[in-house]
């Protein structure tokens, strides 16, 4: 059985050539905080990644702190900003279509004493501008918007929402997870206090990623520890998954070629599914989005089950969030954009990545018209029984 | 080479060692085979050990995962809390505050095994469901596919099964029902199955360890508790003995825990739901002949003025009775009289070891 994978927003399979140089990689094993030779080879090979990623994001090197990924990073924002000013700007905005590690962040804070508002986003994707002007003030102490929604590739207008924050002076906080490695971009551009950055979803190792803090932005420590990140991250760094991010981090000139092979690949697929399987319909497929993202509904199918029925035949993508699986709620993202329990619950996504061949995807489509058309054809059977 | 596929079989994970024997039979069989573990319960409030040992605890889905990998079949955990909560917890915690004694297990086959699983195999293009329940399906003597008790009777589950819809009855594989449970254990012994010791599942799933009336103490709050108690008196004399907290601290034929300084030993031979009095009284007054069973479910044909073996409860070894139509049910005459006949437990017939139906005993 063919293996089809399509759900590189969930994660991504380890690039090809990264994959041939990890076992080089193996051999820097010395601690970086060591003045030894052990210790001092790791050290360099870490601040020369440091001082390439920023240059790829026009940022500087000390504005980098390394970590364990997007889920650490929005903790540490979150909860460094709200420990610092607090007390004189307790009030937050968020979007209403974050990732849980931003959600939950902010559920913590707000049972802290927080104000914590949802910014509503529509079904289009369109983020409600109007109602973060109505509700800024001197007392907000940040907004967080993230970059791109990992279920639906909605890509949100960051640097106007960076400067109407601003306008207020509240910080920005973004989660850019979902955008790294699939569109183009520069830091510096989006006028940003804080970036968040996962090393999965770009082809590297998990478990890695690093933390984008603006220069004289309040921040605290999630970890203590020793010195390691100019005291801002205690623990050891993990150098194989900072050597892994880096090999990609090299890569990021290939980001806006494989944008437009990509997005054609989706536009074919969206298309093709449009024209060939009744009632279906793309989520927010009127703004921008990323190019690789497609979030259907398929109206009278059960997604879990359409996730296992493909699953079977070898395809691998998403209902929901991956994180959220095995979860019965329908995918909180969704319902905030206005979708029904049921259209919710009727979602598929199918994240496309750098190794997506026309083939493959042509074989879904047929498996999926297949699937489709057995799964509504059982429940118009068991409608009829009952 | 015959490009015809092989069946498939959608087989129903607990984490136990009999589901998972069974999962590990079909595989060996040659059967595609796809695992599932309905997860049905939020555990996350529960102690590490607790649940262990019991049906679809998370570490049982652990359990169930870890040998899904191991016979190498793909395996999948589906949310069923809603519908469990809604199918088993709720009416179980009621049939307690209306003064019975529930069977969830029924329930959780009716409404989950046998309803949400027989879907699932109908969508995902499964030929059968199969569990790891002791019993058997055979043809019977019309050659038609019918239920039969399995080999074991020590721990034949049909009991839990007369609910099923006779139709899906050729859908289904019980595929450790014509063995023993040593048998079962020494099999996933020799296949390496890390749950070949594990402990048999004893008890309802989700009450745990704490007792089923601490597990409704968690779930209805303490002033809807407090309007079931009320008074215990003697049976027949009508004298007062004392007062209770609450109808669901008791079962018919309990003589523990009545919290009764009294010289003899006494049971509970009947609960008044309406007026909330518990009766206790001597041990021959828990013995009856009759017993109405209503909402009956028949999987094969039956017939009125039969007689047939009855089992009241789970592990009842079960008697004659002769079956009557009355008005509301049917009515079952026992041959001999039968001890603690209980409502809200099931009276199940079956004939030459073949399950015939059942139904909820009424009082």
């Amino acid at each position: 059985m063919a293996k089809v994978y399509l759900d590189h927003n969930g994660t991504t399979p380890l690039d090809p050539e990264l994959k041939l140089k990890i076992p080089d990689f193996l051999d820097l094993w010395g601690n970086p905080s060591s003045i030894h030779w052990a210790g001092r080879e790791t050290k360099s090979r870490i601040q020369k990644i440091r001082h390439q990623i920023a240059e790829s994001f026009g940022i500087s090197p000390l504005e980098i702190i390394f970590n364990s990924g997007g889920s650490e990073g929005n903790n540490t924002v979150i909860k460094s900003v709200f420990q610092i000013l607090g007390h004189e700007r307790p009030h937050f905005l968020v979007s209403s279509v974050e990732h849980p590690s931003v959600m939950k962040s902010y559920e913590a804070i707000k049972a802290l004493g927080a104000h914590v508002e949802k910014i509503p986003v529509s079904r289009s994707g369109q983020i409600d501008f109007e109602f973060i002007q109505s509700r800024l003030s001197e007392k907000t102490a940040m907004v967080s918007v993230m970059l791109a929604n990992n279920e639906t590739g909605s890509i949100y207008p960051i640097k106007a929402l960076a400067d109407l924050a601003h306008s207020k002076g509240a910080l920005f906080h973004c989660d850019a997870v979902q955008g790294f490695g699939k569109i183009p971009f520069q830091l510096k551009d989006l006028g940003v206090d804080y970036a968040t950055f996962s090393a999965h979803k770009f082809y590297a190792l998990k478990g890695t990623g690093f933390l984008y803090v603006k220069k004289g932005s309040p921040y605290v420590n999630l970890v203590h520890g020793g010195g390691q990140e100019r005291h801002r991250r205690g623990g050891t760094e993990n150098i194989l998954g900072i050597l892994s991010l880096g090999f990609m981090a090299e890569k990021l000139s290939e980001v806006s070629l494989q944008f437009d092979r990509i997005e054609k690949l989706r536009n074919y697929f969206e298309a093709r599914i449009l024209s060939e399987i009744p009632d279906v319909v793309v989520n927010s497929a009127q703004g921008l989005r990323l190019p690789n993202t497609s979030s259907l509904i398929l109206q009278d199918v059960d997604g879990e089950t359409l996730l296992m029925s493909l699953d079977l035949k070898g395809f691998a993508v998403s209902t929901g969030a991956a994180c959220s699986s095995g979860n019965p709620e329908p995918s909180p993202v969704l319902l905030a954009l206005g979708l029904s329990r049921e259209e919710a619950q009727s979602s598929l996504r199918v994240s496309l990545g750098w190794q997506t061949s026309q083939a493959e995807v042509d074989l879904f489509i047929e498996t999926l018209k297949s699937v489709v058309i057995r799964l509504r054809s059982l429940k118009e059977d068991s409608k009829v029984i009952r | 080479m015959s490009t015809e596929r092989k069946p498939r079989v959608l087989v129903a994970m607990s984490g136990g060692v009999d589901s998972s024997v069974a999962a590990a039979m079909l595989v060996e069989q040659g059967y595609d085979v796809v695992g599932a573990t309905m997860q049905v319960w939020d555990y996350s409030s529960c102690s590490i050990d607790e649940g262990n040992g019991t049906c679809c605890s998370s570490l049982d889905v652990d359990d169930a995962r870890s040998v899904a990998d191991l016979i190498g079949i793909p395996f999948y955990v589906l949310n069923c809390e809603a519908k469990f909560k809604a199918a088993v917890i709720d009416p179980f915690i009621q049939a307690y505050m209306d003064g019975q004694t529930p069977l969830p297990c029924v329930n959780c086959n009716t409404f989950l095994k046998f309803d949400h699983l027989i879907q699932k195999m109908k969508e995902l293009d499964c030929d059968y469901l199969a569990t790891g329940h002791y019993a058997q399906v055979k043809n019977d003597e019309n050659g038609k596919p019918a239920i039969y008790t399995s080999t074991d009777d020590w721990k034949d589950q049909t009991y839990f099964l007369f609910t099923l819809n006779p139709e899906i009855v050729p859908h289904l594989l019980f595929p450790i029902g014509g063995m023993k449970k040593p048998q079962v254990r020494e099999y996933a012994e020799k296949k390496g199955l890390v749950v070949a010791k594990k402990k048999d599942s004893t008890g309802i799933c989700f009450v745990g360890s704490q007792g089923y009336d601490k597990f409704i103490e968690t779930q209805v709050p303490m002033s809807e508790l407090k309007k079931k108690s009320g008074l215990l008196k003697r049976y027949p004399s009508e004298e007062i003995l004392g007062r209770h907290q609450g109808i669901h601290h008791y079962t018919y034929g309990q003589s523990r825990g009545l919290g009764l300084t009294h010289h003899e030993k006494l049971f509970v031979i009947k609960i008044d739901a309406v007026t909330n009095t518990v009766w206790v009284g001597d041990e021959e007054y828990l013995y009856s002949q009759k017993a109405l069973m209503v909402e009956p479910h028949w999987l094969t044909d039956w017939s009125q003025d039969q007689t047939y073996e009855v089992k009241i409860r789970y592990q009842h070894k079960g008697a004659l009775a002769k079956l009557k139509k009355v008005d509301g049910g049917f009515e079952l005459d026992f041959v001999e009289k039968q001890r603690a006949i209980t409502p809200g437990q099931a009276a199940v017939l079956y004939q030459n070891q073949k399950l015939v139906g059942g139904g909820w005993i009424k009082i």
